[in-house]
């Protein structure tokens, strides 16, 4: 038998890192950094997990990032049909911040120099895109 | 005061399609009660642990309770991803320590197959910090582990085939395990011409969807005096603990699981263990994917940081070698039903040190095992050491 149907559509209070969303839509990608201990966040967070002080300076995180790591997907959870394709997923360094982002080109190398960008997928929602610093890497799938 | 395990039941892991999560729970805990040989109204609390969402029952604890008959005694319902079922034998362990009760039951149960692949995938990719990562870039499980393969990969040269080895072991003892949810051997070429399904991982480096249940029962020393069963009694001798944050990239590195190193630390400093190798029999590591057993064998110090690849080519993982992990097929092939999993690896232990796994038993010189159990992607760390 089938259950009855049930959806589950949540809320997201961003109020308190509202800017962050903003810096998307302009093409810009923020961290924190705690005024009082000099903590740094990405992502972003307005109270400070170290010294529990709520007082934070918005840093731009720019650049030349180095990937770490990555994982291109070929099986897609519920939400992400409409890519279509397999997408890159990696995690850059850019100085103290690490940022999560899609990779826009097939499968990148972990030590590959990329640069920071947003955008918006077809769904609306913004995110960080990294582009290949150099050249594209051999197509290997 | 110790505290041992007199009891432990498993389900046939699998597709369970033929059973309630209420049904399938009872499996275990009925075993488990029988193995033990008390009577049900010896037990005085139960500890459910299910991670859920993926089950229409939404919060399943008294339904599994009721059903098995322990309405009054409980239920601690917990939750800790993929390393529930340890969090649930944490609980009854502590509820005895504290002498709230002297006979408390871990019940560990999943069912994962009651929604379609893509629902399964987001759940576990809902499962890091939603809005910083599966909100915006879709990442699933799979691709958590994938990104740690990378990384690993790239620092250490491991190689997929390395990996597959992991997927081959495992499936060689899943087969003569009747409890996995994966009988059948499979070859290196087969794993490693599987489809990718988060490079640099395959099908064959992932462990599958599975339901199943699992139930140790625990109980103080003077209680198991009381009650005759010392000879079958399997001690906790340690018990180590630790967690990682949720942002991935909050992370110092992606070659290893912190929370793995810590809570071995823990664990091996209770049960006096400074040489893991050579003073455990057999261990259960969390190869939910291949990479994860290759970093564990690092990261519970069972090799150098960066030798796991090496460890698992040399066969030192295998019947024979260094030390013997996962003769019961691990995650990878028994199956990895989220909540049943750690429950299910001490179920697996105790039968080895009381000499009753059958083909796979192990040689016992120093009748100690360990069982490692992550939730995430060292989200949460649990560590075992079980001796008699
Ligand atoms: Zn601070």
């Amino acid at each position: 038998m089938e259950s009855r149907t049930f959806i589950l559509k949540h809320k997201l209070p961003i109020a308190r890192v509202e800017k962050y969303w903003k810096g998307l839509e302009e093409g810009k990608v923020y961290g924190t950094v705690c005024k009082i201990c000099g903590a740094k966040y990405y992502p972003p967070q307005v109270d400070c997990s170290k010294c529990y002080n709520s007082e934070v300076e918005w840093v731009e995180i720019s650049g030349e990032g180095t990937i770490e790591c990555f994982t291109q997907l070929h099986s897609f959870p519920q939400g992400f049909e409409f890519v279509g394709r397999p997408y890159t997923i990696a995690i850059a360094k850019f100085g103290d911040f690490k940022v999560m982002g899609w990779y826009e080109g097939d499968i990148p190398k972990v030590g590959e120099k990329v640069k920071i960008k947003t955008g918006k997928d077809e769904t609306g929602v913004w995110k960080v895109y990294f582009e290949p610093w150099g050249e594209l890497n051999e197509h290997r799938l | 005061m110790r505290v041992g395990i007199i009891g432990v039941g498993c389900s046939k892991f699998g597709v369970r399609d033929d059973v309630t999560l209420q049904e399938l729970a009872f499996e275990a805990v009925k075993e488990a009660i029988e193995d033990a040989g008390i009577s049900k109204e010896d037990i005085e609390m139960s500890v459910v642990g299910t991670a859920g969402t993926r089950s229409y029952e939404l919060m399943p604890a008294v339904p599994i309770n009721e059903y098995c008959g322990f309405t009054g005694k409980g239920p601690i319902r917990v939750e800790a991803a993929c390393a529930t079922g340890s969090a649930a034998v944490y609980t009854a362990y502590s509820t005895i320590k504290s002498g709230i009760a002297d006979v408390v039951i871990a019940i560990g149960v999943e069912k994962m197959n009651e929604v379609d692949t893509p629902t399964s995938l987001a759940v576990g990719g809902r499962s890091g910090s939603y809005l910083w990562e599966f909100h915006q870039y879709g990442t699933t499980f799979p691709g958590y582990y994938a990104m740690h393969a990378s990384a690993h990969m790239a620092r250490y040269g491991t190689t997929e085939k390395q990996l597959a080895m992991v997927a081959v072991k495992n499936h060689r003892n899943a087969a003569k395990n009747p409890k996995a949810q994966f009988q059948k051997e499979i070859t290196l070429e087969k794993a490693l011409s599987s489809r990718y399904v988060a490079y640099p991982l395959r099908l064959f480096d992932c462990s599958a969807i599975t339901d199943g249940s699992a139930a140790a029962i625990l109980a103080s020393e003077e209680k198991i005096k009381e009650l005759g069963l010392k000879d079958q009694a399997v001690w906790i001798e340690g018990i180590g603990y630790s967690s990682d944050t949720a942002n991935l990239s909050k992370r110092i590195d992606y070659v290893g699981l912190k929370a793995t190193v810590e809570a071995s630390r823990m664990a091996y400093k209770m049960a006096k263990i400074d040489d893991p190798v050579k003073q455990l029999d057999v261990a259960a590591l969390h190869d939910c994917f291949t990479i994860a057993e290759i970093m564990a064998y690092e990261d519970l110090g069972f090799c150098k940081k960066g030798e796991g690849g090496k460890f698992i080519e040399n066969g030192d993982s295998d019947f024979g070698g260094k030390i013997p992990v996962n003769t019961f097929g691990g995650l990878k092939a028994k199956g990895h039903p989220l909540g049943a999993t750690g429950v299910g690896m001490v179920y697996e232990i105790v039968k080895q040190l009381r000499g009753e796994a059958g083909e796979l038993q192990v040689d016992l010189k120093n009748y100690k095992g360990l069982t490692h159990n992550i939730g995430g992607t060292g989200h949460f760390g649990w560590v075992f050491i079980l001796g008699v």
